[in-house]
């Protein structure tokens, strides 16, 4: 493995959305939702409310946002070379498939952290001038957990990039993705959810008791522990994720989140490679 | 059967020539139309150039799809600085062979070789040595051509400065910050070429470099291919242009249905299917005499006469002689072509349902 035909990959992959102007578009739309959120999220709030508040506003908007940017950045990225042809050509040099396929993550992976950290550190920036009570460091942990959600998406993005034979197909499933982790699981999990627990108890003012089993199913929805991660580490942060407004077991912890979050983006990179190195072009 | 180069007493062109050895071969170079004659030495047949000098070796090539054969046991040689033409109706295999040659595609069965290096199994090693233009020409759309000829120049380890010297030499150096996705065709044709001779690879795969092209550009592409060869660049060249690649290859492979159905020079195809020469010559007054003088000559297939034009097709060999007869009878000969067999008739011939 040669790291400078990487780099040189993950260069092109930079500079071509940099050309494309996608990294300022969406680095101006995340700072202006982040601003908005700020100073007009709260019911009742009047200006600029801390970062701590920003981020409970935020949240919710940054499940359904990055995972969606993240999937237009990268349903297209092996496929739609395929189709324009240019894949033949970069496979022809002198350099392997792994090389090109982690060249093209790393490349990826950059703009999206580059817009995420500009977007939300403009933004947070110019809220922290104007309030008193300034958390940095939770500020810092949700750009962090919201950079990790983005590679989730990408990771899985490049899997279905892989696994297509058309970049029309692969946006469905793009599509599909987003609709499944934002929409139809977490109906699903709060469905499943709802006929295991005696909704009569928790009426008449008793603790609610959340199987374990139910933590773990959370696990299977990267936006689901992208919520949780955030509850753990910062406080409550998103109304539609169950398990953040209810006592947690033991095991479930904040290191246990992370480590979800990076399993997700390991085993569908390894899958994406594994499929690239077996794809007809 | 051996296969050696020859060059050109008079113009020092290359020529390939396939025989047995201590055959004598009768040759008319493709260049200036010397004719010669050369026996393949028993001594050089014996290295004939095979497996230790081939620059490109494909052995048993199959490639299926489903129940669809794409590729089917094809085999063949491309010398050390030759031009190899691959011929071949649409959909008879000639891309997938190519894709296959470069690991693009994975290979059901067979070995390829690039410089006796296996693509399969180290097709990074391999593909050090070649330089490849696709079908489908594409760049990233969104950087200008110096920022993609850049980008290759770094994967193989070019010098970045022979990026803006390419793109003068092929009549892109006006385009500065125009974005490839703004050009034309026939642009993003030469920059492909471009790309394809980048770092000067030993050996260069061409899969229809003149589709879309101009005139101009089909001679500036052509040019670009003989002088590479002259550099002493292996070339595999694709093309519909027959006439292009009969002018420009020394040996020519024609697929059919995913099968390789021959390969061999032009001259070596045509005398396979027994395709002779024709020579038109127009006299001042013709006559039955000069008519049977012609006819009477061993190696005459036909005479067809027109008005004071006699058409005769006859050996290769012969051709000196008909004339002579012609004069010898009293032809006052006003007027003579020759055509040769053309690849045009080799690969219909070759290709014919």
């Amino acid at each position: 493995m040669k790291t400078d035909v990487i780099i040189s990959i993950a260069k092109k992959e930079i500079m071509d959305n940099i050309r494309n102007k996608w990294i300022i578009l969406v680095s101006v739309m995340f700072a202006l939702l982040t601003l908005v959120v700020s100073y007009f999220g709260s019911l009742g709030s009047h200006g600029w409310q801390d970062l701590g508040i920003t981020i409970s506003g935020m949240a919710n908007l940054v499940t359904f946002l990055v995972p969606i940017i993240a999937l237009i950045l990268a349903y297209a990225t092996i496929i739609g070379e395929i189709e324009r042809g240019s894949m033949n050509s970069l496979l022809s040099l002198s350099a392997t498939r792994f090389e090109i396929i982690i060249g093209k993550f790393l490349g990826l992976a950059g703009v999206l952290c580059f817009t995420i950290i500009i977007g939300f550190g403009a933004a947070g920036l110019m809220i922290a001038a104007n309030v008193s009570n300034v958390n940095y460091v939770d500020y810092g942990i949700f750009i962090g957990a919201t950079m990790l959600l983005g590679l989730v998406f990408l990771s899985v993005a490049l899997f279905f990039s892989t696994i297509f034979n058309k970049r029309s197909t692969a946006m469905g499933g793009a599509i599909f993705l987003w609709f499944l982790f934002n929409i139809i699981l977490p109906i699903v999990f709060i469905g499943l959810l709802a006929t295991t627990i005696d909704i009569t108890k928790f009426a008449a003012g008793n603790p609610i008791v959340v199987p374990d089993w139910y933590h773990a199913l959370t696990l299977f929805n990267p936006t689901s522990v992208y919520s949780s991660l955030l509850t753990f580490a910062i406080g409550p942060v998103s109304s539609m994720n169950a398990s953040s407004m209810i006592p947690a077991p033991a095991w479930y912890s904040s290191g246990l989140l992370i480590g979800v979050l990076l399993a997700w983006i390991i085993v569908f990179f390894v899958l994406a490679v594994w499929r690239f190195q077996r794809k007809d072009i | 059967m051996a296969t050696t180069l020859v060059k050109c007493l008079t113009c020092k062109t290359t020529i390939t020539i396939s025989g047995e050895p201590g055959e004598k071969i009768f040759l008319t170079c493709p260049q200036c139309n010397q004719k010669g004659a050369f026996t393949i030495p028993e001594e050089k047949s014996a290295k004939t150039i095979g497996t230790n000098s081939a620059t490109i070796e494909v052995n048993g090539l199959t490639k299926s799809y489903n129940h669809f054969t794409a590729v089917n046991n094809v085999s063949f040689t491309v010398n050390k600085g030759e031009i190899f033409g691959f011929l071949g109706p649409n959909g008879a295999g000639k891309t997938t062979t190519i894709k296959s040659m470069l690991d693009l595609i994975h290979a059901n069965k067979g070995t390829i070789k690039i410089n006796g290096i296996d693509v399969r199994s180290h097709g990074k090693e391999a593909k050090k040595y070649v330089g490849y233009m696709p079908e489908k020409v594409a760049f990233y759309d969104n950087l200008t051509a110096l920022q993609n000829l850049r980008f290759y120049a770094e994967i193989k380890h070019a010098p970045k400065e022979e990026c803006i010297h390419l793109i003068e030499e092929f009549g892109l150096g006006d385009t500065g910050k125009k974005r490839v996705g703004k050009f034309s065709k026939g642009m993003v044709q030469r920059l492909g070429m471009a790309r394809a001779i980048l770092g000067t690879p030993p050996i260069l795969i061409l899969d229809e470099p003149s589709g879309g092209l101009d005139p101009r550009g089909v001679v500036l592409i052509r040019d670009k291919i003989l002088e590479m060869k002259k550099k002493g660049t292996t070339i595999f060249v694709s093309s519909h242009i027959l006439s292009e690649i009969q002018e420009i290859c020394d040996r020519v492979g024609i697929i059919n249905k995913g099968v390789l159905v021959a390969q061999d020079t032009v001259d070596g195809l045509s005398k396979k299917l027994n395709l002779k020469p024709q020579i038109t010559v127009t006299v001042g007054s013709l006559s039955a005499k000069i008519e049977n003088a012609v006819k009477n000559l061993p190696g005459v297939d036909s005479v067809k006469t027109q008005g004071n034009t006699l058409e005769i097709v006859c050996d290769g060999a012969m051709k000196a002689k008909v004339i002579l007869a012609i004069s010898t009878a009293g032809g006052n000969i006003q007027n003579l072509q020759t055509k040769e067999p053309s690849l045009e008739e080799v690969f219909m011939r070759y290709t014919e349902v």
